[in-house]
């Protein structure tokens, strides 16, 4: 078996001590430590409240204490315990096993010990998530496993109330793009959290990818494509409100776009042969609304967002005409002059820099990190056109509008396709 | 008299037809040597070429941004410049074999110094290319961080990147082929430390609420910054 090479002995041993299971829920414990036992407690009253006849287990994948932090994720204290709750009704005990890693594992190592325990473990139904997040309710879990285990589903993502000045990158990017070129609906794409059922598990386990960058950083994305790809059956469901632990430096905009968009261009490379003859999307199941967006006030710096993207046009000009189309290229420097109030970035414009992007990236005209990178300030100039144009939008306006940007990227799909087929000519 | 001529030249034709006998059988191998090195680095040429075509080179150039520093020089894709390359060198190493078949005297002595300096030019040549590579990749890096950064002047650090790199390629080079040695890293060295010293005293000195504030921004407000734009995710 692939997990013989991988999983320590110590963890072997105790997944032997579990037997076979139902439901499985992984944790990575190494960040956010102290949220770790809010998470674990968490996950412990799910099993107790809504799966009571189930075997449970709950895989804990511990980093070594990077914070100082929690006790009670370490091995050798409470994490490796079994439980059994005073008040609670379940009819068995939740079993928990600790994967121990000298270092923190990476998110990649950590969802293969997970899907590994999974197989070995024979789960029907299996969660991850993340103890950064610190809303987490048991309900949440039960939310996540329960489509899997009872309706047969085999990727459940997750959805969340957002802000409507929230998750732009996803809304503008990475749901319209992923749904158009893969059939795949699912509007986080990217979270911490999400359920599966063990046969994907099983699927996932055995593909020769665990090595890749793109799967080491970021694997859920692989594995939302991955299922839709192989005709598996994939839902949504819907959770809440969702609080991340802040983590003291702000948000790296080019490493996220590194995890996320550099990661979707790698899917979109390493899945060619299933998207470039595909089908049209199919809609993805939603338990629960489809989407809430909140519309409080938001301290935004516009200004910087438009100065960010008009400086990184002018001074990335020569990257941008060796990745973008001439067209493209000099439709973009042209409303680079025009003034904040008179400036949009046109849903047209958009989906064509990026296809172009995604086409760059395939023929590597240029390292391929430094193209995901030289993206950001455009995606900056689309956030500013997004929020010029929504200020004052209402939830449903901008649905319909996020519904429109969707079928604008499939409408230019044979540009993509056009594109990415054709042979880069090297000038002599 | 007459007929002391008439040796004379006697003398002078047999020793140009000895000469011609002795001469032609030379040429005749020395072209031989040179149309079998003409056939030997067009075969050379052509399965290079199918090599490097089947490891797609060419795509590994153009990611590493060698290909675009070859279009910015006007010379040919990394594949053809190879192949060329080595049909060349093949052809030449022949022909100066061939030449060395004729014997004309004090040539020899240049061919065998030509041979030895060789491997000298190739290294060279080497060091040139990877380092234009080496300030073209850092220098977009440099670029694309700034930028994305939010820095006044990212082309000015690019630019001071990528220059301070071909410095240290070209010294390295010159003192690889033996040119000027000590003057070559005397003039890097003042050059590098000038750059330095006047770099520090500008950003120090001449502008130093530029850097007070770029200070400022990178300890101080860079969270509360990037906290003000809408999150990605």
């Amino acid at each position: 078996m692939t997990e013989d090479t991988f999983l320590d002995d110590d963890l072997l041993r105790q997944l032997m001590g579990v037997g076979e299971v139902d439901l499985l829920v992984g944790i990575s414990s190494h960040s956010d430590a102290n949220t770790t036992s809010q998470a674990l407690y968490a996950i412990e009253r799910s099993f107790q409240q809504h799966f009571t006849r189930q075997r449970a287990v709950i895989v804990n994948a511990y980093g070594g204490d990077q914070h100082g932090g929690d006790a009670t994720a370490r091995p050798g204290n409470v994490a490796e315990k079994n439980v059994r709750l005073a008040e609670s009704v379940s009819l068995r005990t939740v079993q928990r096993v600790t994967a121990d890693f000298s270092v923190p594992p990476s998110p990649g190592m950590t969802l293969r010990t997970i899907l590994a325990a999974a197989d070995l473990l024979r789960a029907r139904a299996c969660a991850v998530v993340s103890p950064g997040t610190t809303n987490f309710t048991p309900d949440w879990i039960a939310n996540l496993l329960r489509p899997a285990y009872q309706e047969k589903f085999d990727f459940v993502a997750p959805l969340y109330t957002r802000h409507k000045f929230q998750g732009l990158l996803a809304r503008n990017l990475l749901y319209p793009m992923s749904r158009a070129i893969f059939g795949c609906g699912i509007r986080e794409l990217y979270s911490d959290e999400w359920g599966f059922s063990g046969r994907l598990a099983a699927v996932c386990l055995k593909q020769d990818v665990w090595h890749e960058e793109a799967i080491v950083t970021r694997p859920e994305a692989w594995m939302a494509i991955s299922a839709i790809s192989n005709d598996f059956r994939c839902c949504q469901v819907f959770l809440g409100e969702k609080l991340r632990a802040t983590t003291g430096s702000g948000t790296d905009i080019v490493e996220v776009f590194r995890q996320t968009v550099g990661n979707l261009f790698w899917c979109m490379e390493s899945r060619q042969s299933d998207w470039l003859d595909g089908e049209r999307p199919e809609p993805v199941r939603t338990f629960g609304p489809d989407h809430e967006l909140t519309s409080e006030p938001a301290d935004l710096d516009r200004h910087r967002v438009f100065e960010m993207f008009r400086s990184g046009v002018t001074e990335l000009e020569s990257i941008l005409s060796s990745i973008l189309d001439p067209e493209t290229h000099a439709e973009i420097k042209s409303i680079v002059s025009l003034q904040e109030s008179e400036f949009r970035f046109t849903s047209d414009l958009w989906v064509r820099t990026l296809y172009d992007f995604a086409a760059s990236y395939h023929h590597a005209v240029i390292n391929r990190d430094h193209l995901v990178q030289a993206l950001a300030p455009l995606y900056r100039g689309v956030t500013f056109s997004y929020l010029t144009e929504h200020s004052e939008s209402s939830p449903a306006e901008i649905e319909t509008a996020s519904e429109a940007l969707c079928v604008e990227f499939e409408r230019q799909k044979p540009y993509l396709k056009e594109k990415w087929k054709a042979k880069v000519e090297v000038k002599s | 008299m007459r007929q002391t001529i008439l040796q004379g030249l006697e003398q002078a034709y047999s020793n140009f037809v000895h000469m011609i006998a002795d001469f032609l059988p030379r040429l005749l191998v020395m072209l031989i040597i040179t149309v079998l090195g003409l056939v030997v680095a067009f075969v050379l040429k052509y399965i290079l070429r199918a090599v490097l075509g089947l490891t797609k080179l060419d795509r590994v150039s153009e990611e590493a941004g060698a290909s675009r520093i070859l279009r910015l020089a006007h010379l040919a894709p990394m594949t053809v410049l190879l192949s060329r390359s080595v049909f060349w060198v093949t052809w030449f190493g022949f022909i100066l074999i061939g030449l060395g078949v004729l014997g004309v005297a004090g040539l020899q002595g240049q061919i065998s110094r030509l041979f030895q300096f060789l491997p000298e030019v190739f290294i060279g040549i080497l060091i040139l290319f990877l380092g234009l590579m080496a300030a073209n990749f850092l220098s977009r890096t440099a670029l694309l961080a700034g930028v994305n950064a939010g820095h006044p002047s990212p082309r000015i650090l690019s630019w001071s990147i990528r220059f301070v790199i071909w410095i240290l390629a070209i010294s390295m080079t010159l003192e690889e082929l033996g040119v000027a040695r000590q003057t070559v890293i005397s003039a890097f060295s003042i050059i590098l430390g000038a750059l330095m010293l006047g770099l520090a005293i500008a950003f120090g000195l001449g502008g130093q609420d530029l850097a007070r504030k770029s200070l400022e921004r990178y300890f101080g407000n860079a969270k509360k910054e990037k906290d003000r734009e809408p999150q990605p995710l």
